[in-house]
C-alpha cells in the first residue's frame, strides 16, 4: 500500500509553516498568535514524522513527541500571560505591549 | 642592659597605644598620667643600660641586639636590631630624661585643653621615634625613626588644628623634612648599590673601599637630612614657623631632641664623613653661616618663641661646626646642654606665656619680674648657660667646640672668628629679650594679668606639675656641664672615645690647654660685651636703639629666605602645574575620558534603537536569522 510520495507531505508541512509564520508576524491578537504558532509546531510535527516513514525509523516520530509536549507546556504559559493581560484590563493587541523599546 | 634597652625603647610606644585604645574611657588626667610614667619607665631603662655599659670593659662597650630578621633577599639583610653603645645610651638618657620633664610640665600646661589626650599620645609617639632613631642598629631602622619623628613634628606642630597658621607651619615642615628624607633614602641606596648592606659597622667598613664620588655622595645624602632636620641653611626655613605648636612641643621637639638628630646623625656617620673632608667642611660651613645668621634675625624678633627658636638654630650651628670639624664628643657634649638650657628657656618662656593667657609677642611684655620671680631665676640661669658665662653648662660646651675649631688648621680659624661673632650675637638677642620681658615697670597687659592672679588662682607662678621640671632644668642647666672641664678632667669625653675617635683610633682635633683658655676668655669676653651692649640699649634704655631701615626690614623677613623660596621654587612649579593642566590634564586625560562616555553613550543610543518593542519584529528577525542559517548551512555542504 503506497501512499502519495514524501514531497507531498513536505510541501503541505512548508504551507502550514508559512501560513503559521505569517499568522504571527502580520495577526495583532495574542491568541491569534499563539494559534499561528501551533500551526508552525505541527507543520514541523509532519515534516518529522513524513522524514520518519521516509526513512523507515522512529527518531522523528518520537521528536515529534517531544514537540507536542513543548507545545503543550508553551500554550499553558502563553495562555496564562493572555489571562493575566486581560485581568488587568490591557488590551488584548501585541503591538501595544512594547515597553521594551530600546 | 639589653633589657634596659628595649625597655626604653617600647614603653613609650605602649603608652601611646594604651591612651589611643582605651580613647575615652580614659580621664584626660589618667592619659597625661599614663603618658608621663612611660617617658619615666623609658628613663629607667635607659639608666639600667647606662649602668650596664658602665660596667664593660672600655673596648666592649658595644652591643648590638637583634630581635628578628625584617627583611632578608639572598645578598642583603635588614635586622631589627637595636645598638646599645657610649653615643646611644647618651642620647636614650638625653631624650627620655629631658622627656619625661616636658611631658610632665605638659600636664599643667596643657590643663583644659579640649583634646588633651590626642596630645600625650603624640608625645609618647614622639618619643618612642626619637628612641627608635637614636637606638636604630642600622641605617634603615634609624630611617624608620627619622620618619616617625618627622610625622610626630607634624603632628605636633598643627596640633591646634583649627588655626590655618598651625597647619601651614606643620605642612612646611614636613615638607622641608621630606626633602632631608629623600636625599638620605639616596643616600642608602647608593650605600646598598655599592657595598650591599645598611648594617652601621659592616657599611663604614665597606665604605673604605668605594670611590670618592661615591663616598661623596652617601656624605652629601646625610648631610642633606641632616641639614633639614637640624634646621640649617639652606634648610631652615621651617623651624621659627613650628613656633605655632604648643610651648612643650617646642622644647622637647624643635629644641632639645628632634631637631639636634643631624649632629647625632654626623657623628654616628663619622667615618663616612670622614672618607668625605669636602662634604665635612660643608657641615662646619653651613653650621658657621647658620649660627651667624641666625643670631642676626633673632635681633629683631618680636615673638619670645621665635627668639628662642632662633637661638636654637644658631646653637645646633654650633653643634655642626664643631661635628664637621671632628670635635664629635665636644658637639655632643653641646647637645646634651643644649638639651638642658634650651629645654629652660622654653619651658619658662612657657610659663610667662601660661601666665599671660598665650599672649607671645614681647612688645606687650615688660616688668614680669615682679610678678614671676621664680620664672625670673628660671629665664636668667638658662640665658646666662645660653650665652656661656662660667661655670654654667653652656660654658664648657660651647668652648669646647670653639676651641677645637682654633685647633684645626686655616679652615677652622675662620670658623673660629665666626662662633666668636656667633657669641657676640648670642649675649645681645639674648639679654634683649631677657630684659625686655622682665626689666622695666610692668607693662599694661603684664599688670591685668597678675592683678588678677594674685587674688583668684593662688597657685603663684603656676601648678607643680610646671614648676617642678622647670625646677630640675635650672639645676641641670647649671651643673650639667661639669662632667667636661677643658684641661682639668673629661670623663664625659672619655666615655664618648669609643665612637669619637677617627678611624685610626685617633682624636680627630685635640685643642691644647692653650687654645682652650685664650678661647674661653674672648668667647666669654665677647658675650659679656653682648649682654653690655644689651643692657645699654634695652636694660637702662640709655641709649636708643640704632635703626636702619633696609637692614631692619632684611632681618625681619629673615633674609628673604621664604620670599626667595616662593619665587624660586613655588612659582615656577605652580605655572609648571597650571600649564600642565591646560596642555595634558585637560585635553589628553579629561578628554579621552569624556570621549569613552561619549563614544559608549553613542553606541547605546544605536542599539537601544532596534529594540522596537514590537513583538513582530523580534519574530521577523529570528525568522530571518533562521533562514540565513539555513542557507549558509546548505552552501556550506
Amino acid at each position: 500500500m503506497q501512499g502519495p510520495d514524501v514531497v507531498w507531505y513536505l510541501v503541505v508541512a512548508a504551507l502550514l509553516f508559512s501560513i503559521g509564520t505569517a499568522g504571527v508576524l502580520l495577526r495583532r491578537s495574542p491568541l491569534i498568535v499563539l494559534l499561528s504558532l501551533e500551526i508552525m509546531l505541527n507543520s514541523a510535527n509532519l515534516a518529522l514524522i513524513s522524514f520518519a516513514r521516509h526513512h523507515g525509523n522512529h527518531d522523528g516520530q518520537i521528536f515529534a513527541l517531544a514537540v507536542m509536549a513543548v507545545a503543550a507546556s508553551e500554550v499553558v504559559v502563553g495562555l496564562g500571560l493572555i489571562v493575566a493581560i486581560a485581568r488587568r484590563r490591557l488590551d488584548l493587541d501585541v503591538d501595544r505591549l512594547r515597553m521594551l523599546r530600546g | 642592659m639589653i633589657a634596659g634597652a628595649w625597655l626604653c625603647l617600647l614603653a613609650p610606644l605602649a603608652g601611646a597605644l594604651t591612651i589611643t585604645l582605651l580613647g575615652q574611657a580614659s580621664s584626660r588626667r589618667t592619659a597625661a598620667w599614663i603618658s608621663t610614667v612611660s617617658v619615666f619607665t623609658a628613663f629607667g631603662g635607659a639608666v639600667a643600660a647606662f649602668i650596664g655599659l658602665l660596667g664593660q670593659g672600655h673596648e666592649e662597650r658595644e652591643v648590638v641586639t637583634s630581635a628578628w630578621t625584617w627583611l632578608a633577599t639572598p645578598n642583603f639583610q635588614v635586622d631589627l636590631s637595636l645598638l646599645v653603645d657610649p653615643l646611644s645610651v647618651t642620647m636614650m638618657l638625653i631624650v627620655s630624661g629631658v622627656g619625661g620633664l616636658i611631658v610632665l610640665y605638659s600636664i599643667g600646661y596643657m590643663d583644659g585643653d579640649p583634646e588633651e589626650r590626642r596630645y600625650f599620645a603624640y608625645m609618647s609617639l614622639f618619643v618612642f621615634s626619637m628612641l627608635l632613631l637614636v637606638q636604630a642598629g642600622n641605617f634603615l631602622l634609624l630611617l624608620a625613626g627619622w620618619g616617625l619623628v618627622g610625622l610626630a613634628s607634624y603632628l605636633l606642630i598643627g596640633f591646634w588644628h583649627e588655626r590655618a597658621e598651625a597647619v601651614a607651619a606643620a605642612k612646611k615642615a614636613f615638607v622641608m623634612n621630606a626633602f632631608g628624607d629623600a636625599t638620605m633614602a639616596l643616600a642608602f641606596f647608593v650605600l646598598i648599590w655599592q657595598t650591599g648592606t645598611l648594617d652601621f659597622q659592616a657599611s663604614f667598613e665597606g665604605a673604605g673601599g668605594l670611590s670618592q664620588t661615591a663616598v661623596n655622595l652617601v656624605a652629601l645624602g646625610l648631610l642633606g637630612g641632616a641639614v633639614a632636620k637640624s634646621a640649617q641653611i639652606p634648610l631652615h626655613t621651617w623651624l621659627p614657623d613650628a613656633m605655632e605648636g604648643p610651648t612643650p612641643v617646642s622644647a622637647l621637639i624643635h629644641a632639645a631632641t628632634m631637631v639636634t638628630a643631624g649632629v647625632y646623625l654626623i657623628v654616628r656617620a663619622h667615618p663616612i664623613f670622614e672618607l668625605a673632608p669636602s662634604i665635612s667642611d660643608l657641615a662646619a660651613g653651613l653650621g658657621a653661616i647658620t649660627l651667624l645668621v641666625a643670631g642676626l634675625v633673632a635681633l629683631v624678633q618680636t615673638d619670645i618663641k621665635r627668639v628662642i627658636a632662633y637661638s636654637t638654630m644658631s646653637q645646633i650651628g654650633y653643634m655642626f661646626l664643631g661635628a664637621g670639624l671632628g670635635a664629635y664628643g665636644n658637639s655632643m657634649f653641646h647637645l646634651m646642654t643644649h638639651a638642658f638650657f634650651k629645654a629652660l628657656l622654653f619651658l619658662a618662656a612657657g610659663l610667662v606665656i601660661h601666665h599671660l593667657a598665650n599672649e607671645q609677642d614681647i612688645r606687650r611684655m615688660g616688668g614680669l619680674r615682679r610678678v614671676l620671680p621664680r620664672t625670673y631665676i628660671a629665664f636668667l640661669v638658662g640665658s646666662l648657660a645660653l650665652v656661656g658665662i662660667p661655670p654654667l653648662s653652656g660654658f664648657f660646651s660651647k668652648d669646647s667646640i670653639l676651641a677645637s675649631a682654633l685647633a684645626s688648621g686655616g679652615y677652622g680659624q675662620i670658623l673660629f672668628v665666626a662662633g666668636l661673632v656667633g657669641t657676640l650675637l648670642t649675649g645681645l638677642y639674648t639679654f634683649r629679650l631677657f630684659f625686655i620681658v622682665f626689666l622695666g615697670e610692668p607693662s599694661p597687659l603684664v599688670a591685668e594679668h597678675s592683678s588678677g592672679h594674685a587674688g583668684g588662682h593662688g597657685h603663684g607662678e603656676g601648678p607643680w606639675t610646671m614648676t617642678v621640671p622647670v625646677a630640675a632644668l635650672t639645676v641641670l642647666a647649671v651643673i650639667g656641664g661639669w662632667v667636661q672641664i677643658a684641661g682639668v678632667w673629661h670623663p664625659f669625653g672619655e666615655w664618648l672615645d669609643p665612637i669619637a675617635v677617627g678611624r685610626e683610633h685617633l682624636a680627630l682635633v685635640e685643642p691644647s690647654v692653650v687654645q682652650d683658655y685664650v678661647t674661653s676668655a674672648l668667647a666669654v669676653g665677647l658675650g659679656l660685651l653682648g649682654m653690655l651692649i644689651a643692657w645699654t640699649l634695652y636694660g637702662a634704655r640709655t641709649r636708643p636703639v640704632p635703626r636702619n631701615a633696609a637692614l631692619q626690614e632684611t632681618l625681619e623677613h629673615k633674609l628673604w629666605f621664604d620670599e626667595l623660596y616662593d619665587l624660586v621654587f613655588y612659582r615656577p612649579a605652580v605655572l609648571l602645574t597650571r600649564g600642565f593642566r591646560r596642555g595634558v590634564e585637560q585635553p589628553l586625560i579629561g578628554g579621552s575620558i569624556s570621549g569613552v562616555t561619549l563614544g559608549t553613550r553613542g553606541t547605546a543610543g544605536a542599539v537601544g534603537d532596534a529594540q522596537t518593542g514590537y513583538l513582530r519584529s523580534y519574530a521577523l528577525v529570528i525568522a530571518l536569522g533562521v533562514a540565513v542559517l539555513v542557507v549558509v548551512f546548505i552552501t556550506v555542504q
